[in-house]
């Protein structure tokens, strides 16, 4: 129970105080009027008595009365209504009034309690509490078995105006004895037949004569004596004087305070504050009735009194007028005639009623019927006990009535002797005198018990263990139980709610005030009952206090008896206290995991603070449920989105000011994405838009980077190679994983797109409509004021369950910063129809909210100091900040013709168109590529007039520039040679094989700029990749502005493509030495170049054969010069996995060619296998070859590049040491350095359809003896990619091998093929042999020639036993570089035969080497020789 | 038997919470709620000395008009909650008693499982379907 502003004590004594009655005649009520009052109201503020009383008791013992109230109250004479022991409905009402006009303050005072891990805020007192019970108290009806608010005395007023007073007092008197022992009203009741009447001639002060007052009250002292007469003058304050002077106004927290009361008051029948109810009357037709009933009474009904059937009328019609009425009456002020002196005069007026008239009157009376009792205890109590048991009939007629009575047992007449006791324990308590009072209670209530007079014997117990818990330093302990079974027997014997609520009232504040808590909630919450809500709602919420303010505070008890307690407020109607009483359990709930409780608890909330229109919190309590990852159901949680979104429709105000925000649905605001650039046309008809970037795309780390890389490059090509400090990679769409932590650049004119992702975290659908975007625009200085951003595009996303998202476009009109703020959207449960293009939130139909959430981007943890990482910090985030910058060209780029999937090596024509689609000019386009060897656009130099521009005029038609055979040639020989430079080739000024533009090609526009509007359509050659499966390209174009300088420099244009290729042909070639004599002087280039070509192609493809249309060269020092093994029918076919193998003779470049001034230049010779020939030093086919050995394969940035540089390093011969010379050198030697493209044509069936395809294969020969594939050794590759993660090992120390050595000299024999010879004749023959020896390489060399057999295997015996090589066996020569060198020799033949020749070992050493590196040559081809004896 | 079974953390938050009429969910929510003061107060009486000793069933916690409840704390103060129907009156305290103890049982099954974060919502099956066989014994 909460704290009440009284004392336990202070509150029992207030509930049960002397009651006296008044009856006025006209004449005096007129002068009560002048101050708005009646007479009792008049009294109301005097009427607790500030100084001590003296009461002596039977036994002569002074008993000291303190702090004593009366209660004087004007005579009610209307029925009462009987006594059902329940509330009549006006009475609720009253009560409900009183308990709603009592709120808590704003802001008052609460305690915070701490129990546990819960702070809780709560009110420490419940005024309304208080309130209910002093009036619930007040309106008891005054029973037949207590006397307690009986009336004890009658005050008659009469004014001195009045003619005759004495006459006047006379009849008022003769009035009250009517009412009193007529017996024909039951209401007012008189608590005994003697009741003290006190004479009061009320005199005004301001009119009356005061001389004649003064004599009338002499004369009245005379009559009634001077203790039971007063004068009483008041009024004397002037209307003119008063104004100025402050007066208190101690009627207004009587009587304003219960303004609202009074209305229903009117209504009540049994009411002690009939004040009120007078008030409203006596301005009516109902005045006569107070001036003529002059008894001060309180529940009396005077039905014979005339008048009081019109007051009847009178209040029946004001039932419904009172609200008019008490309306002006709450506005007036009181007392506005009575000065300070009057508030004296009336405080003393009541003192001495009190201590002269009341106190000895009821001092005489307890004396009177102590005396009757104890003259009857003369008699044998228990005798007289026993005789009535025996001769019950003498109470007869009292329990017929007590049958009428039903259940509450025996009822005595109201003056009963029986009843005498408890007269006697009344004012014994009204009088203070506790001891006393317990006792008689005590002796009462055994009596009652006896007779089975239930309803008295509960009376008294109740009323003995109030006074026994009374009495100050109480003897005995205080009776409980005497509580307990009194309650019980009101409730269940006399089934009298009222008195049992009463009793239990008075039994919890005992017993609180004894702390035990825990009885007084379970008597609080046995109380409630199904009849009212109010009472129980009050007493449950009391029973709640209890329970927190137990030792061991119980929480969850309290939290748990308030939501009860608020439910049955609201039943109640109380509306307010519902809410707060939801509020303060909520305290308990929040927070504590127990969401259904919380959810239930705050939507109760919700919906209290909307009915009592407190949106606000509303609104908090509602989106409380909804953000919550709740267990609702999802019908559950489709009535709170509804009646959410229906208190957001009603929050006054709310869609004309500021939109509200809102919460649902919840905006994954760190996924949210940002575009700028317009939206693309994908394809158009069968042109082929180049991809870029787009919000479909998912972002991928990795692949940014290799656009990052591509960027770089780019820009580095188009800044003569460096790039430049301020370059900052485009992003074309932001996310959370990209670098946001620069004002992303966005171009007037071309649209923003922010994509919001949203997430429903309910179980039921959300609609949002009208989605836009807020934001905030502030100028920058770029001087050019004028046009609006105009917002454009709202999208309609119907977010079912889980996720969703939108796409809210922005058009920037003018330059400047803009920060994208938040979303505003209408948000509705189902969908409405249709009208979500309905821009005016009203016309939307259904519950449809508009409202507005901010978009907050958090950025990125900050990881960099110790701070940062100590604590939490999150760097900026501008993704929606981008600053609009003057606008830029904006190219769109076309692909036409262009294959998905090729033969791997298949060369494919298509074109690229460039478009400038924005208003500004456009140049140095350039693009950049993952796989620069797939495409060209043809070298810029060499005008390729012979392929048709225009794409129509394509078909059929071969990619190369192709001549005819001249008819007469041999098929297989050489037809042409060209010289070709590989800057001609190069793209751009750093060429192919620049260092930085490897893969940077400038795409020749033709005057270099696009106009605005413009576009231009280009040939481009596509080359299958080498390696067969799916190879994803990239492709990103640079563009400029033609004005520099601006925020942005440059933009680009992705591209990516997918290439499907599939296997075709796999080319293998050798190189090696022809053995035979250079045909020509001092030339010793002659080589042989076998290529095996195998169809590998998986017939899926729809290939039937392959033919090799021509094998061309190309290489700084070696041509190809003729097909050794033309093949009959001239052109060599390869069907599925045929083989073919072709060899062919490969010369040195001519000396001049060598020799001339470039050595770069390339000798393209083509040897054309069909019946027409490719140039193959044009476009398509020696851009392709020039581009080919860049590595394609599994590019990556940076690390691919890193360790293929490395790569190369090490292999290349590099300066270093004498070792490292000699490699070089003996490499040389063997080097090749030819470069096979083999030419094809595939036959493909495609649609019924034969197609032809071209395409061409490189071989690159490096060395002698080495085969070299067209496909990569995919060993390679795994390599590289194991670089990334080993350290790499050094190179190691290079020493030439022998093998490499052993190439250093190529020998050759020269002898006749037969030789004859007459044995016959001449023994010995001797052929001229001579040994011709070549030096490869490009140092001098010393080699030793040894003609001895020294190996001597018995096998080379028995054929070379009979050969001998004559002369000098051992030379020393030295040759020079390149250097043949002819060595005659003589070979000596005994018998005829045939021989070899090939004994000669040569060894060879490098001529500034020492000897460690002589190693022995080549063995030279077994030279057979025969000799014939003729 | 059960209408309700529930676990409750030593925080005071549920860790679990099945009733059997569904309707009612929230009566329930509020019931053991509520009873947790009851526990508190039966913990806090025993006294911190007895505490190891401490009888883990704490008996019959209260009685409402419709049900019984009935608590049990283990030694980490995780509390259980039995609520039971007040009109089954075949259900002994015995029974109840062994009800808890296979509550006990399974929980430390639940928490001895390396994926389960202590703290977090019991979504075990195994539990789950013992629970329900406590239940169901009832209907």
């Amino acid at each position: 129970m909460a704290q009440c502003v009284q004392s336990v004590q202070e509150f029992i004594q207030d509930s049960f105080v002397p009651m006296v009655a008044v009856l006025c005649s006209e004449d005096a009520e007129k002068i009560t009027r002048k101050n708005n009052l009646n007479f009792s109201e008049l009294l109301r503020p005097f009427c607790r008595l500030t100084s001590e009383g003296h009461v002596r008791d039977p036994n002569n013992q002074v008993q000291v009365v303190k702090n004593l109230r009366i209660s004087v109250n004007n005579v009610v004479t209307r029925p009462s209504v009987p006594t059902s022991g329940v509330h009549s409905p006006a009475q609720r009402r009253l009560l409900s009034a009183v308990v709603s006009a009592s709120q808590p303050a704003e802001g008052g005072v609460a305690n915070v309690i701490t129990a546990g891990d819960y702070d809780l805020n709560i009110s420490a007192t419940t005024p309304w509490f208080e309130a209910y019970r002093e009036s619930f108290l007040q309106s008891m009806p005054a029973s037949d078995h207590e006397f307690l608010n009986h009336y004890l005395a009658c005050l008659l007023v009469v004014s001195s105006s009045e003619a005759v007073p004495v006459e006047q007092f006379h009849k008022l008197s003769q009035e009250q004895h009517m009412i009193q022992h007529n017996g024909e009203y039951t209401n007012p009741k008189w608590f005994i037949p003697n009741t003290l009447k006190y004479y009061v001639l009320l005199h005004d002060m301001s009119q009356g004569d005061e001389q004649r007052a003064d004599s009338v009250y002499e004369d009245m002292k005379q009559r009634y004596g001077c203790q039971g007469c007063y004068l009483l003058k008041i009024n004397s304050r002037t209307a003119a004087a008063g104004t100025d002077e402050q007066i208190p106004d101690p009627w207004s927290q009587y009587l304003n305070k219960s303004s609202l009361q009074s209305q229903l008051n009117v209504l009540i029948t049994k009411s002690p504050k009939n004040y009120q109810w007078k008030s409203n009357l006596s301005t009516h037709g109902g005045l006569d009735l107070d001036l003529d009933n002059t008894h001060p009474l309180q529940l009396e009904t005077a039905i014979d009194m005339p008048g009081s059937l019109d007051s009847l009328r009178a209040i029946a019609a004001e039932t419904k007028t009172t609200t008019v009425y008490t309306g002006v009456a709450a506005g007036t002020s009181h007392g506005t005639c009575l000065t300070l002196n009057d508030h004296n005069r009336l405080r003393l007026f009541i003192q001495e009623f009190t201590f002269r008239g009341l106190l000895p009157h009821i001092e005489k009376n307890i004396r009177q019927l102590n005396d009757q009792l104890v003259s009857r205890k003369g008699l044998s109590r228990s005798l007289f006990s026993v005789t009535k048991k025996l001769f019950g009939g003498g109470k007869v007629p009292e329990k017929s009535i007590a049958e009428l009575k039903n259940t509450s047992g025996l009822l005595y007449h109201p003056e009963a002797p029986e009843l005498q006791i408890r007269k006697m324990a009344d004012l014994c308590f009204l009088v203070q005198h506790y001891e006393l009072a317990y006792s008689c209670y005590h002796t009462a209530k055994k009596d009652f018990l006896s007779d089975q007079a239930m309803l008295y014997a509960a009376g008294a117990l109740e009323m003995a263990a109030v006074s026994a818990f009374l009495q100050g330093g109480a003897p005995r302990p205080y009776p409980a139980h005497y509580m307990d079974t009194a309650i019980q027997t009101y409730r269940d014997v006399c089934k009298n709610k009222v008195l049992a609520e009463r009793c239990a009232l008075f039994s919890a504040e005992v017993l609180k005030s004894q702390a035990k808590y825990s009885d007084a909630a379970t008597l609080l919450i046995k109380m409630t009952s199904e009849d009212s809500d109010l009472c129980s709602a009050l007493l449950l919420e009391q029973a709640a206090h209890c329970f927190i303010n137990m030792r061991n505070p119980m929480v969850r008890k309290f939290a748990f008896h308030m939501i009860l307690a608020g439910h049955r407020f609201s039943k109640a109607g109380q509306k307010r206290h519902a809410l707060r009483c939801y509020c303060q359990a909520m305290q308990v709930y929040k927070g504590k995991g127990w969401s259904l409780a919380e959810d239930h608890i705050n939507f109760t909330i919700g919906r209290q603070s909307f009915t009592l229109r407190q949106p606000e919190n509303a609104v908090l309590a509602f989106r409380h449920i909804l953000t919550n990852d709740s267990q609702q159901t999802a019908t559950q949680q489709g009535a709170f989105l509804r009646e959410y979104l229906y208190v957001y429709r009603n929050v006054p105000g709310v869609c004309e000011v500021a939109l509200p925000q809102l919460t649902l649905p919840c905006i994954n605001s760190s996924a949210t994405r940002v575009y700028f650039g317009h939206e693309r046309r994908l394809a158009e008809g069968e042109k082929q838009a180049a991809t870029h970037v787009s919000l479909d795309q998912e972002f991928d780390q990795d692949l940014a980077a290799v656009w990052q890389d591509l960027e770089e490059q780019v820009v580095a090509a188009a800044n003569r190679g460096v790039v430049p400090s301020t370059f900052y990679p485009t992003q074309c769409c932001l996310n959370s994983q990209t670098d946001n932590l620069h004002f992303p650049l966005a171009v007037v004119e071309e649209p923003i797109i922010v994509e919001v992702a949203f997430r429903n975290p309910l179980k039921v659908p959300l609609v949002l409509s009208d989605l836009s975007l807020l934001w905030k625009f502030t100028f920058k200085d770029f001087s050019r004021p004028q046009p609006q951003d105009i917002m454009v595009g709202d999208a309609v996303t119907i977010t079912n369950e889980k996720e969703a998202i939108a796409r809210l476009k922005l058009l920037p009109r003018q330059t400047g910063q803009l920060t994208i703020l938040g979303l505003v959207y209408n948000l509705a449960s189902t969908p409405s129809t249709g009208d979500s293009t309905i821009n005016s939130p009203s016309a939307t139909a259904g519950t449809s909210v508009r409202g507005r959430q901010d978009l907050e981007i958090q950025g990125p943890r900050l990881n960099q100091s110790k701070e940062e990482k100590t604590s939490v910090s999150h760097g900026p985030d501008r993704r929606l900040d981008p600053t609009i910058t003057p606008p830029m060209p904006l190219l769109e780029v076309f692909f036409l013709q262009f294959p998905t999937a090729l033969l791997c090596g298949e060369i494919r024509k298509a074109y690229v168109e460039f478009c400038n689609v924005s208003h500004v000019p456009l140049c140095g386009l350039r693009v950049a590529s993952t796989h620069p060897d797939f495409f060209t656009f043809g070298s810029s130099s060499l005008a390729t007039p012979l392929t048709p521009l225009s794409p129509t005029s394509f078909e059929n038609c071969s990619a190369y520039k192709t001549l005819a055979t001249p008819p007469g040639a041999t098929p297989g020989s050489v037809t042409a040679v060209t010289l070709v430079s590989a800057a001609d080739f190069g793209s751009g000024g750093g060429g192919v094989f620049g260092t930085g533009g490897k893969r940077i090609a400038e795409i020749p526009l033709g005057e270099g700029t696009l106009t605005p509007g413009e576009s231009t359509q280009l040939p481009l050659w596509l080359r299958g990749p080498d390696q067969e499966g799916v190879h994803e390209i990239n492709f990103l174009f640079y563009y400029e502005g033609a004005e520099k300088g601006g925020k942005i420099s440059h933009r680009v244009l992705r591209h990516t493509v997918f290439i499907c290729a599939s296997r075709s042909l796999s080319v293998r070639a050798t190189a090696c030495r022809s053995n035979t004599l250079p045909e020509e002087e001092g030339r010793n280039g002659s080589m042989l170049v076998f290529v095996d070509v195998e169809n590998i192609n998986t017939s899926e493809a729809g290939v039937r054969e392959f033919h090799i249309a021509q094998v061309s060269s190309s290489s700084k020092q070696w041509r190809l010069h003729k097909c050794i093994n033309p093949a009959e029918n001239k052109d060599c076919k390869l069907t599925t996995r045929e083989r073919g193998k072709l060899c062919f003779r490969a010369t040195r470049c001519k000396p001049h060619e060598a020799t001339s001034k470039s050595l770069e230049k390339y000798t393209f010779a083509d040897l054309s296998l069909g019946n027409e020939q490719i140039i193959s030093s044009t476009t398509p086919c020696a851009d392709f070859f020039f581009r080919r050995c860049q590595p394609s394969e599994s590019w990556r940035p940076l690390i691919a590049v890193e360790t293929q540089g490395r790569h190369s390093r090490s292999q290349g011969a590099g300066p270093g040491g004498g070792t490292e010379d000699i490699t070089g050198v003996v490499r040389k030697c063997n080097e090749v350095d030819l470069d096979i493209i083999v030419l094809w044509k595939a036959f493909v069936v495609e649609d019924n359809k034969q197609v032809i395809l071209e395409g061409q294969l490189h071989v690159a020969l490096q060395t002698i003896g080495k085969e070299a594939c067209s496909l990569r050794q995919k060993e390679e590759a795994q390599e590289m990619v194991l670089l990334k993660f080993k350290p790499e090992l050094p190179p190691p120390m290079t020493r030439p091998s022998m093998e490499q050595l052993s190439h250093l000299i190529k020998t050759n024999l020269h002898y006749p093929e037969s030789y004859s010879h007459s044995f016959v004749q001449k023994s010995l023959c001797m052929v001229p042999v001579i040994l011709t020896l070549s030096n490869c390489s490009l140092a001098q060399v010393d080699a030793i020639i040894d003609l001895r057999h020294k190996t001597t295997s018995p096998e080379s015996l028995e054929v070379h036993g009979s050969f001998t090589w004559l002369g000098q066996t051992q030379y020393k020569l030295q040759l020079r570089a390149q250097e043949v060198m002819r060595l005659p020799l003589r070979a000596g033949f005994l018998h005829a035969g045939v021989y070899n020749l090939g004994t000669p070992r040569v060894f060879a050493k490098l001529a500034d080497q020492g000897a460690m590196c002589e190693t022995s040559q080549q063995t030279a081809t077994p030279g057979l020789i025969i000799i014939n004896s003729t | 038997m059960a209408v309700c079974i529930a676990v409750i953390a030593k925080e005071n938050y549920p860790l679990y919470i099945r009733s059997v009429p569904v309707q009612n969910e929230l009566k329930f929510h509020y019931t053991v709620h509520t009873s947790l003061d009851v526990v508190e107060e039966k913990i806090s009486a025993v006294g911190k000395a007895m505490a190891d000793q401490r009888e883990l069933y704490l008996g019959l916690l209260y009685p409402t008009e419709d049900y019984k409840v009935y608590g049990y704390v283990t030694n980490s103060k995780v509390k259980f909650v039995i609520v039971a129907d007040s009109s089954n009156t075949s259900l002994r305290d015995n029974e109840i008693r062994s009800m808890f103890r296979k509550l006990h049982n399974s929980f430390t099954d639940v928490m001895c499982n390396p994926f389960y974060n202590p703290g977090d919502t019991i979504q075990s099956k195994a539990f789950d379907s013992m629970v329900s066989a406590m239940m169901v014994q009832a209907s």
